[in-house]
């Protein structure tokens, strides 16, 4: 018990001194109001590698803004959104801070976020990626700046793995799948991928799934990477404006598809690893025992700096609807109740910018949300060597839309252990499918 | 505390003396009474008065009488994992407290090296929770972990319904064993040699004097630590959270997790506060009936 009062007593003092923090800023400086603002602003960002390159940024505009300072805080991912949204609650939250769509639509139509268009005037959103401007839009109002745009899915592919293999890149270069006896290269080339201690492949007869020791393919329980481009290049949805449609039977073939390839042909990881673990089938990639690792542009930093092989990219798996990927852009927005609302909006008026949204590019890590910013990106990996292109081509398919509504959270949380018992082989999957649909919609009915 | 008996008669003088020294009372009281009223009075009745509203932490709080309530008694989520905290109490406890007396018993017999040994068995409470859960996810990890490379085996821990809530209970077990040897330890070292002596005297080996001398004198231990550790155990949440999150499929969802889950996934803060409010009233009336069980059994005077 007693470290964990001591955790919660550190947590209300970090509390009482943020409170205390944000009392005293106006109090200080009333009287140098006249020529040039005071103006302390707070920034919150996920990504660690984001919050360098902020950091030079907040620096330039503080040298064109002279009395204005921007702080960057990070809060991990697994703690963002429920932090938020206490900090909303708290009156505590950060002067601007990023948002990812699927989490917007609650703050923008509580009216806790800087309406963009009033603020920034309706032609700023031209200079931004027209797809995460129509992610940030909700009831026709624009309530975020673009800062990165994700592109789309890809797969990265360990060259020494598949050559042992004996493929080549032109045999891995065009997979396909399906559920119903079409095109499986997919499946063909993974099992080839995939070895046991023994050293037989999947295909082989007497292969030991249990003592896998090199992996096909990542498939599993990830929305962005795996079951979401799944369900769109097999022509299923996974949403029908805020409600979920697991049971459509598009979507269940999709799911049927990935779980096989996890249970039944044993070239991906075992649930019971990737469901606790979510960066499992990513290290077993970087450690050189993975062949094929389907991601997206947010993990190419990740593979650059912890690859220690040969490795290229090739385009996503096409399923019968063609290959249908997701776009997750993210963008910063501004806290409407923040007291230094003329400073946010300078601030926002210049992360929209090319230089402001620059820095998080050149560093490689993020695409740039400002179409003017996203050259420094390019460029940056061209001197690498590394060709993007499979990322963008495959959004001239088309895509699936990103997941969204206003109660996406409570949605997701009620659904959640469902998917990992059906990824874990226990539940059947069109039944826990039809048991994830009737959760995840009750829950967003509140 | 002297009450005055009832029906006696004080002079007025003497009343307002009482009366000043009542206020002086409170007045020395104030301090710690603030941070109680603050801290824990003010949060419980705040927790209550949410119970019936629905608030999602950004809009406003919409009032909806007795539904968080009822659902407290019939949502099957809630209930199992009413039926999760109790199984998981019934395993730590017993185990904990019997393994503490256990290794309270051998370090108390001063062997070499026994005070070394018994800053090692606390150094488990002494680490944060959820840091430990992270080191025993990695140790129960199906592929790469460290219990299957020694076992030789790939058996997923912490995915198998059946085997997650007896892991999970292991690893408080683990922590905290330690640390209740150490209050047995300081029973043990409160009972006079004398009692223990007369007993040799009359004949009782180790285990009959264990078990009809020690273990009565421990009792006021006893007590205090069932007390503790089972409140504790009913509000287990950081190692859970670490290992498991309340999966595979609800099996290690014990009230706090679901809490938790009310309250930073969905956003539902009447509904956790609800819960809250429940586990709170189940504490007080087992700490309660511990209190009535142990209070005609203890013996505090060992002179």
């Amino acid at each position: 018990m007693r470290p964990n009062r001591a955790r919660r007593l550190a947590i209300g003092i970090t509390a009482a001194a943020m409170l205390l923090a944000g009392c005293s800023a106006p109090a200080a400086s009333p009287s140098s109001a006249a020529p040039q603002e005071n103006a302390q602003l707070v920034f919150r960002t996920w990504d660690e590698n984001a919050a360098k390159a902020y950091d030079q940024t907040f620096a330039k505009f503080t040298a064109a803004n002279p009395g204005i300072t921007v702080k960057t805080e990070v809060v991990a991912w697994a703690d963002y959104f429920t932090k938020l949204r206490t900090d909303i609650a708290g009156g505590s939250a950060p002067d601007i801070f990023w948002l990812n769509n699927s989490y917007l639509a609650p703050y923008a139509r509580n009216g806790n976020l800087v309406d963009i268009n009033a603020t920034l005037g309706a032609d700023a959103a031209g200079a931004w990626v027209p797809s995460v401007v129509k992610q940030f839009t909700v009831d026709g109002k624009l309530w975020g700046v673009p800062q990165t745009s994700d592109g789309g899915i890809a797969v990265y592919y360990n060259k020494k793995l598949v050559a042992d293999a004996g493929l080549s890149e032109a045999d891995i270069a065009k997979l396909a799948w399906s559920p119903s006896g079409g095109d499986n290269s997919l499946l063909t080339v993974a099992e080839k991928l995939t070895k046991d201690a023994s050293g037989k492949t999947a295909d082989q007869a007497g292969f030991d799934a249990k003592h896998v020791k090199q992996y096909g393919y990542n498939a599993a329980y990830d929305l962005q990477a795996i079951y979401l481009p799944f369900i769109g290049s097999n022509g299923g949805t996974y949403q029908d404006g805020d409600t979920f449609t697991f049971s459509n039977p598009k979507t269940v073939e999709a799911f049927s598809y990935v779980v096989d390839l996890i249970n039944k042909h044993h070239v991906a990881p075992s649930a019971a690893d990737t469901n606790t673990n979510g960066d499992f089938s990513r290290d077993q990639f970087l450690q050189g025992k993975m062949a094929l690792f389907q991601s997206g542009l947010y993990n190419l930093a990740n593979v650059e700096a912890g690859a220690k092989f040969d490795w290229g990219v090739v385009g996503l798996p096409a399923g019968p609807a063609g290959a249908i990927s997701v776009t997750n852009g993210v963008a910063v927005v501004g806290n409407a109740a923040s007291k230094n609302s003329a400073a946010v909006a300078k601030l926002l008026a210049y992360l929209g910018t090319a230089e402001g949204n620059q820095a998080i590019g050149a560093s490689g890590a993020n695409l740039p949300g400002v179409t003017g910013a996203q050259q420094v990106y390019k460029d940056y990996w061209a001197s690498k060597k590394v060709d993007l292109t499979p990322f963008f081509s495959v959004l001239d398919n088309g895509t699936i839309p990103a997941p969204t509504g206003e109660n996406f959270a409570a949605g997701y949380a009620a659904y959640d252990p469902i998917l990992q018992e059906i990824f874990l082989g226990r539940k059947d999957v069109a039944a826990g499918l039809a048991e994830a649909d009737a959760a995840a919609n009750k829950a967003i009915q509140g | 505390m002297h009450e005055p008996s009832s029906g006696a008669r004080t002079r007025p003088g003497r009343r307002r003396a009482r009366l000043r020294e009542a206020v002086a009372g409170y007045g020395l009281l104030a301090p710690s009474l603030v941070g109680i009223v603050a801290f824990l009075v003010v949060p419980i009745l705040v927790a209550i008065g949410l119970s019936f509203y629905k608030w999602d932490l950004l809009s406003r709080p919409r009032f909806v009488g007795l539904t968080n309530w009822a659902a407290v008694g019939t949502d099957p989520a809630l209930l199992n994992s009413a039926a999760v905290t109790i199984a998981y109490v019934l395993l730590v406890i017993p185990l904990q407290t019997v393994l503490g007396i256990a290794l309270a018993v051998l370090l108390h017999r001063g062997l070499p090296g026994s005070a070394g040994l018994r800053s090692i068995l606390v150094l488990p409470w002494v680490c944060a929770p959820l840091a430990l859960g992270i080191v025993w996810k990695w140790i129960f990890a199906p592929t790469d972990g460290a219990l299957n490379a020694l076992l030789g085996t790939s058996i997923a821990w912490l995915s198998d319904p059946d085997l997650a809530l007896p892991a999970v209970a292991f690893v408080a077990v683990w922590s905290q064993a330690g640390y209740v040897a150490l209050f047995f330890l300081a029973g043990l070292a409160a009972i006079p040699a004398s009692v223990l002596e007369a007993a040799q005297l009359d004949g009782a080996g180790a285990v009959r004097t264990f078990w009809y001398v020690t273990l009565p004198l421990l009792r006021p231990t006893l007590f205090f630590v069932l007390v503790t550790t089972t409140i504790s155990a009913f509000q287990a949440f950081d190692s859970i959270y670490a290992l498991t999150q309340g999966g595979p499929a609800g099996a290690t969802n014990v009230v706090a997790m679901q809490i938790y889950t009310s309250a930073f996934k969905t956003f539902d803060m009447g509904r956790a506060a609800a819960l809250a409010v429940a586990l709170f009233v189940v504490l007080v009336l087992i700490s309660l009936a511990q209190q009535l069980y142990f209070r005609r059994r203890i013996t505090y005077d060992l002179s």
